[in-house]
């Protein structure tokens, strides 16, 4: 059994070793000329440059894509929250007859291919003169963000002890401060993992933002995708140093999310 | 719990008409688009009911989409299922649980990353003179030149292994926590009767896991759906129509080619159809 569990750790470690090096090599070559990138021979020794992260964050359409990016996840998961929450929360504590069907539903909208649902909603943000607009993005986010936070805060709910709120219920409390006062504190930290996998999602989505923008309301990764349409006219340390800003926010989320990851499981256990 | 209470009422009914609204709209929308001769660079169009659906079953370019599209799924949901119960089985057997946090937390990192991000990183990567991943090939041949995403035959699996790389280590993660949740019991009887380490997961562990890891495998199926942004960015579809799957080509038709909004429509109303039906009978089976 030995040699096993020597190969067994060398595979691992070479699993782990992959899944970070190619970002790490990414976020390396941000801080290099051109002439330290396109070399035959990787180079780990090279003098540092900050000219690519400064150029990328001068320029405005970079910045302006940060800022839609921004705008639009930060509504929409807000959006997301306000009207996903409650309706889970009811669907977990007074469910009826179709409680079943709702969570279908709700999983089923992720069935639904993006490009199916970009063409016409293109066509419609056309016609209402809504096309490349911030306002189109989040309403067409907010589809996303509500199914998802619904979906993952259905279990965080059913996973309060009901003797809790039932205790709640003999002192008074009313359904409604029920929610606020109790459900919501106890299931706080599976809820933060839900909303946090929610704006994950969004910030990542591209297919939709693509179809529904063309100058203004641009997200930030359809601005990374169009710096390298130019080719390898753009120097690669400037498209290394946008890969890094735009994978920056949803890397700040690891820790709630692998918490959130644990909390799940532990749950099943018991 | 109170029972008299409009609390159900009123927090359910208004988000589910808006998700009612936003989805059914939409969706109804793209089936009305399909039924028109819409194109981008006109506003004037009328109705042809079917004959966009009748094309697209004489258009070779997407009959090969539908067969890209085939092929991308079950490359990548069998290779992410194969990652994932290999690397969930080796660190439950050989790392310590202090080195198994470390691995959870690495193994998480790749599937957070915006798919475009991640498609940047291999697509320099995968670069044949300056690529860090076609390096040690360069090395070893002495200077030879492979470059795996402008080849037909290789360029489908150089793009799904970014895939695998993003939801096989992610998976990993899942499967190594299912395998912890089990009693020890079962294992320990099997270790009794001698069995071998890979015997134990083979008949004991994984059987036990069964329904989870069919569920797991549901979600990589709706997961795998969304290629789009991987190939756009990589390859383009290409080389010629290597990899382009139903969504790319749906793009370009509708978008880059000839603007033809309504044939694209057909196209993404096809796919809408097969893949509600075929997850709802999955789903169906997976509950029951």
């Amino acid at each position: 059994m030995r040699p096993g569990r020597l190969i067994g750790k060398t595979v691992l470690a070479f699993a782990g070793f992959m899944a970070v090096f190619p970002l790490l090599w990414t976020a390396l070559n941000s801080l290099k000329n051109n002439v330290d990138i396109i070399t035959r021979v990787p180079r780990l020794v090279f003098t540092p440059t900050l000219a690519n992260i400064s150029y990328i964050i001068g320029r405005d359409s970079v910045m302006t894509g940060l800022y839609n990016s921004v705008i639009a996840c930060g509504v929409a998961v807000l959006i997301g929250v306000v009207l996903g929450l409650p309706a889970a929360y009811s669907v977990a504590r007074y469910p009826n007859r179709w409680a079943g069907d709702i969570q279908f539903f709700v999983l089923s909208l992720r069935f639904l291919p993006p490009v199916a649902v970009a063409i016409p909603l293109m066509v419609i943000w056309l016609q209402l003169g809504l096309y490349d607009t911030l306002a189109a993005l989040i309403v067409t986010y907010s589809l996303l963000t509500i199914s998802v936070i619904m979906w993952l805060a259905i279990p965080a709910f059913q996973a309060v002890p009901k003797e809790v709120e039932e205790a709640a219920f003999v002192d008074g409390y009313g359904a409604y401060s029920v929610f606020w006062r109790i459900a919501l504190p106890v299931a706080a930290r599976s809820l933060t993992g839900a909303v946090a996998f929610s704006f994950v999602l969004v910030w990542n989505e591209f297919l939709i933002a693509l179809m529904l923008s063309s100058s203004n309301a641009k997200t930030l990764p359809i601005v990374a995708s169009e710096l390298s349409q130019q080719g390898m006219n753009v120097p690669w340390g400037i498209l290394n140093a946008s890969v890094v800003l735009l994978s920056l926010p949803p890397l700040l989320f690891l820790g709630v999310l692998s918490g959130f990851l644990n909390s799940v499981f532990r749950q099943k256990k018991t | 719990m109170a029972r008299h209470s409009s609390l159900p009422v009123t927090f359910i009914v208004p988000t589910l008409a808006i998700l009612l609204v936003l989805s059914m709209v939409p969706t109804l929308y793209a089936i009305v688009i399909a039924l028109q001769n819409r194109e981008l660079s006109s506003t004037a169009y009328s109705y042809v009911w079917f004959s966009n659906f009748y094309d697209l079953f004489f258009d070779r370019r997407f009959l090969n989409a539908v067969w890209v599209s085939v092929k991308w799924e079950i490359v990548t949901v069998v290779a992410t299922m194969a990652v994932a119960i290999g690397l969930g089985v080796l660190m439950f057997e050989v790392a310590s649980p202090r080195l198994r946090n470390i691995y959870c937390l690495l193994f998480i990192i790749p599937v957070l990353l915006p798919r475009v991000s991640a498609a940047f990183v291999w697509k320099f990567a995968y670069h044949p003179l300056y690529g860090i991943a076609t390096y040690p090939y360069r090395l070893l041949t002495g200077g030879l030149i492979f470059d795996p995403l402008s080849k037909p035959a290789t360029a489908l699996f150089a793009v799904a292994s970014v895939d695998v790389w993003q939801w096989g280590l992610f998976f990993a993660v899942i499967v190594l926590k299912l395998l912890e949740t089990l009693p020890p019991q079962p294992i320990e009887a099997a270790r009794l009767d001698h069995a071998k380490r890979w015997q134990i997961h083979a008949y004991v562990t994984l059987p036990m896991l069964k329904a989870p890891l069919i569920s797991l495998m549901f979600v990589k199926m709706i997961e795998s759906l969304r290629s789009f942004d991987l190939i756009y960015v990589m390859t383009r579809g290409g080389p010629g129509v290597a990899t382009e799957t139903l969504d790319m080509y749906a793009f370009s038709q509708g978008f880059i080619e000839s603007g033809k909004v309504s044939y694209a429509s057909a196209m993404a109303v096809l796919m809408m159809i097969a893949t509600v039906i075929t997850f709802t009978m999955l789903w169906k089976r997976v509950q029951a």
